[in-house]
């Protein structure tokens, strides 16, 4: 099947096979299709092209409400749940009709039975005692249980479920997992998109790898996490020779291990090492992360995160999906504040102040998504950036200033920013940022859903800015592009920081793989979290060790 | 769905005694209260604590903002009034026999409006719904049987000065007592949980097999019925029919008004809000008629709720009874498969 957006390619040519009785587990970077998989077979998106099947028969397009009707029923990445209904009213929804509508109609919802059984699923999962609270009160983790639960009472065959154990603490996370065996055990086919690749592969017994809309691989656990496709669609660099070549011309020796990671506590600031990272000037950190533990609601997603942003640097944060890369720029950037510890700017403490009074402070974001507004000119869109500026001429110096570095705000200044393309929008983007002449510059993803010629274009465009003494910390899914860019990189998981060095250290770090795959990379079936530490490289930085203990 | 967390029964028997001191107050009030103003006051109260209970009955439960409900208002007196002309009725009960009629035109409307205005969500149909009505009260205005704006007189009802305002009265209160259950039904069906479940997310109960559109429509078309049968009395009450009242954008607004001050989304709050709402309205109109005194009164009330009370008065009542239960009751063990920060206002399935 094929599913397009505005002539880019969410899945192209995608088959996937499902077999009854299975716990099949969809992996895959971040766009590479995994939830549009899901959308397009439960019917809340259109495919192009393609047909879908379903215990032989085609649902090829078929309504939401048909699809769950037939026997496969979902869960949302974003927990969904009916927040202003009780636990049990959330479980009676889908209930089956009995009788004719308009028994429906009269009919009070749930019969003895009904309630009955809803309340033995509720047992089941473990909230049972919550029943008759307001849905919306519920913890996270017991929303999860709590929209699992509720798609049981129709007793569908299929399940797919959407991040079941995002954001969601280890315990439960277990639970989860004893849960669905249970239910495959008792006949229930299981779809599971997971980033985290530890539960995974625990539970599935096949693993399809997307990327780029299509399946890359396809496997027992074992044979996935050991094929280096898989690894190379992770990290991104397959399609980026060119960059790789500039890169490499421009002498900085890539491929040639350079010294061996040095051990790089999250509060030590890491050594800048040869070649154009001698332009790291002053020791003072511009940006300090100290001991941040934060989230959304339920559980924390930072975990005593601690890291440093070196003046004058490019720091670069990679790490799988979920790693709470974009809760980190979140809550530096003052959208979230951190439960526990702080973030201090050139030595002041930032965090609880507003974003505006950040940004005010001179730390600029560009953020993951698209964010001019593409009725208004590329003119009026870069001047938008300057709106917290009073003085009217300053504003005229610092847009000649931006139109300086970037000539396409001048020669297509009048056009409207919506009708650029993606990579040019990007650019305008960090133009807009620039008008604040700020001194950190935050970047969340700015590679993401470009063609290799853009990307590179933007990250030359990174590497200028920094020249001209811009600070940058950048989010990139392509970890190689990202860290070889970078005078420093960070490597978050699970919302730890795991690695820290260089950006070329890091890069050719062996556990960088399996850091994103779960476990050693060839290693045997093992938890990867208990295999990894100490086994490798003695001078590797696991954070998670010094801070379990 | 009714199930206290606490000491259920004390509640319960105090809810019936509370809910029997009203039906005598509501039964009696003409009975005892003679001075036609205050009994011509509470058939306008009446009437629209049908049109915002009703209302409610489509907009409380699924979240959706109909602001066209005047169409139903108006097509059922135009229906009556026009019925009442060309069949000859005479003027008395006869013309009551016809309200049934007008809640079924009504409904009849309500269909295709219904099948227009549910393809779009939010904002979307709220404007859909606007520009609807004005579709009506332009033809309305224009329309040869209609009467244009001269619009159209009722027949005279034999009805003595004295207690001319009595008939009204128990007319309109049987209608309110058949939507109030009407209402109350479709909160414990299985309809109205599927309703509920859209007003939270209709994306998500589509994919538990919720037919949303019919489901939809079906409470479009429900709450259009009753909100017909009050046209069909208030402007016989009125006596004629013009367009401009029958079609009046304020009508839409008043019953939105009134749910929210009420609390939106329960059976009781919009019985509340619009009786209190309609009441006070009508008493200031005919003590200051003329001055627009009242509607600065109306005004400030109207802030001094949203401010202080937003989500209604009734479910903040009911948050505030249920947190006293909660408190009473002794810390529920924490949940053990799950240890996050579980926040809980003991709220046990709305009681209302």
């Amino acid at each position: 099947m094929s599913k397009a957006y505005g002539g880019v390619n969410a899945l192209s040519d995608c088959e996937v096979r499902v077999e009854e009785g299975a716990i099949h587990g969809l992996i895959g970077p971040n766009g590479s299709g995994k939830t549009t998989l899901f959308n397009v077979i439960t019917g809340y998106e259109r495919i192009t092209r393609g047909e879908i099947r379903f215990n032989g028969s085609e649902i090829t397009n078929a309504r939401p409400d048909r699809v769950f009707a037939l026997g496969i029923g979902r869960t949302f990445q974003l927990t969904r749940i009916f927040g202003r209904l009780s636990v049990l009213e959330n479980m009676l929804v889908a209930t089956p009709r009995r009788g004719g509508w308009l028994r429906g109609i009269v009919r009070i919802a749930g019969s003895a039975a009904e309630r009955r059984r809803a309340m033995q699923l509720l047992e089941f999962v473990g909230i049972a005692r919550l029943a008759h609270d307001r849905a919306e009160t519920l913890s996270y983790g017991q929303r999860k249980l709590l929209e699992l639960a509720s798609l049981l009472v129709a007793d569908p065959d299929v399940l797919l479920l959407d991040e079941p154990a995002g954001g969601v603490n280890p315990t439960l996370i277990n639970h989860l997992a004893e849960r669905i065996r249970d239910l495959n055990k008792s006949g229930k086919t299981f779809l599971v998109v997971e980033h985290n690749m530890e539960f995974v592969m625990g539970l599935c017994h096949r693993v399809t790898v997307l990327s780029q809309g299509r399946p890359l691989v396809s496997g027992t656990p074992q044979e996935v996490r050991s094929s280096p496709a898989v690894l190379q669609a992770y990290l991104g660099g397959l399609d980026d020779t060119a960059t790789e070549r500039q890169l490499t011309a421009r002498g900085d020796p890539v491929g040639e291990s350079s010294a061996p990671v040095r051990p790089a506590p999250p509060s030590a600031r890491p050594a800048p090492t040869h070649g154009r990272r001698e332009r790291v000037k002053g020791a003072q950190p511009l940006l300090e992360i100290d001991g941040v533990t934060t989230g959304y609601g339920g559980g924390d997603i930072l975990k005593r995160v601690s890291f440093e942003v070196p003046e004058g640097g490019i720091t670069c944060i990679v790490g799988p999906n979920g790693a709470g890369k974009s809760t980190l720029l979140a809550t530096i950037s003052g959208l979230l504040r951190p439960r526990v510890g702080e973030i201090r700017f050139r030595g002041r403490v930032i965090s609880g102040l507003t974003p505006r009074q950040i940004l005010k402070l001179g730390i600029a974001q560009v953020p993951q998504t698209h964010s001019l507004f593409p009725d208004m000119s590329v003119r009026e869109n870069v001047e938008m950036g300057a709106f917290t500026i009073a003085d009217s001429r300053r504003v005229r110096e610092r847009l000649a200033a931006v139109e300086e570095l970037y000539p396409l705000v001048r020669e297509r200044a009048q056009e409207k920013a919506g009708s650029l393309s993606g990579g040019q929008q990007r650019l305008v983007e960090f133009a807009r940022c620039l008008m604040l002449d700020p001194a950190l510059i935050v970047l969340d993803e700015p590679s993401m859903g470009l063609d290799p010629q853009m990307r590179q274009v933007v990250f030359e465009m990174i590497e200028t800015m920094n020249r001209q003494g811009k600070t940058i910390l950048l989010v990139e899914q392509n970890a190689r592009a990202g860290l070889r860019l970078s005078s420093h990189g960070i490597v978050l998981e699970n919302g730890r920081v795991r690695l820290s060095g260089s950006g070329t250290e890091v890069l050719q770090h062996p556990e960088i793989g399996a850091l994103y795959l779960g476990g050693a990379v060839a290693g045997e079936g093992g938890r990867g979290d208990e295999a990894t530490p100490g086994e490798g490289d003695a001078n590797l930085s696991h954070a998670t060790d010094a801070q379990r203990g | 769905m009714k199930r206290a967390t606490g000491s259920g029964s004390g509640w319960r028997v105090l809810a019936a005694v509370a809910a029997l001191a009203v039906a005598l107050v509501f039964a009696g009030f003409p009975l005892l209260v003679t001075d036609s103003t205050a009994t011509s006051i509470a058939v306008f109260t009446l009437i629209f604590m049908v049109a915002t209970s009703a209302w409610n009955i489509f907009s409380g439960y699924s979240g959706y903002l109909a602001l066209g409900h005047a169409v139903f208002f108006g097509s059922g007196g135009y229906a009556v009034a026009l019925a009442a002309r060309d069949w000859h009725v005479s003027g008395g009960w006869e013309v009551f026999a016809l309200l049934p009629f007008a809640g079924i035109i009504a409904a009849a409307i309500a269909l295709p409006f219904g099948m227009i205005a549910l393809r779009t969500r939010r904002h979307t149909f709220v404007v859909v719904t606007i520009a609807i009505f004005f579709i009506f009260q332009l033809a309305a205005f224009n329309l040869a049987f209609t009467g244009g704006t001269s619009g159209i007189e009722f027949p005279i009802t034999p009805f003595s000065a004295a207690n001319y305002n009595q008939p009204f009265y128990y007319v309109a209160l049987f209608i309110l007592v058949m939507t109030v259950a009407l209402s109350w039904g479709v909160r414990r069906s299985r309809f109205g949980l599927q309703l509920l479940a859209i007003r939270d997310d209709e994306d998500r109960a589509r994919g538990l097999g919720v037919k949303t559109g019919r489901i939809k429509l079906a409470a479009f078309v429900l709450s259009a019925f009753p909100v017909g049968m009050v046209g069909g009395l208030y402007f016989y009450f009125l006596g004629q029919i013009f367009p401009q009242f029958a079609y009046d954008p304020l009508f839409d607004v008043s019953l939105a008004l009134m749910a929210f001050l009420g609390g939106i989304g329960t059976v009781v709050g919009p019985l509340l809000g619009s009786m209190v709402l309609e009441s006070l309205q009508q008493y200031f109109t005919q003590s200051f008629s003329g001055s627009g005194t009242y509607l600065i009164a109306y005004g400030i009330l109207f802030l001094v709720v949203i401010l202080l009370l937003p989500r209604g008065v009734v479910p903040t009542l009911a948050q505030l009874v249920a947190n006293r239960r909660a408190r009473a009751l002794t810390r529920r063990t924490e949940e053990v498969a799950d240890s996050g920060p579980a926040v809980r206002s003991g709220v046990a399935g709305a009681v209302h």
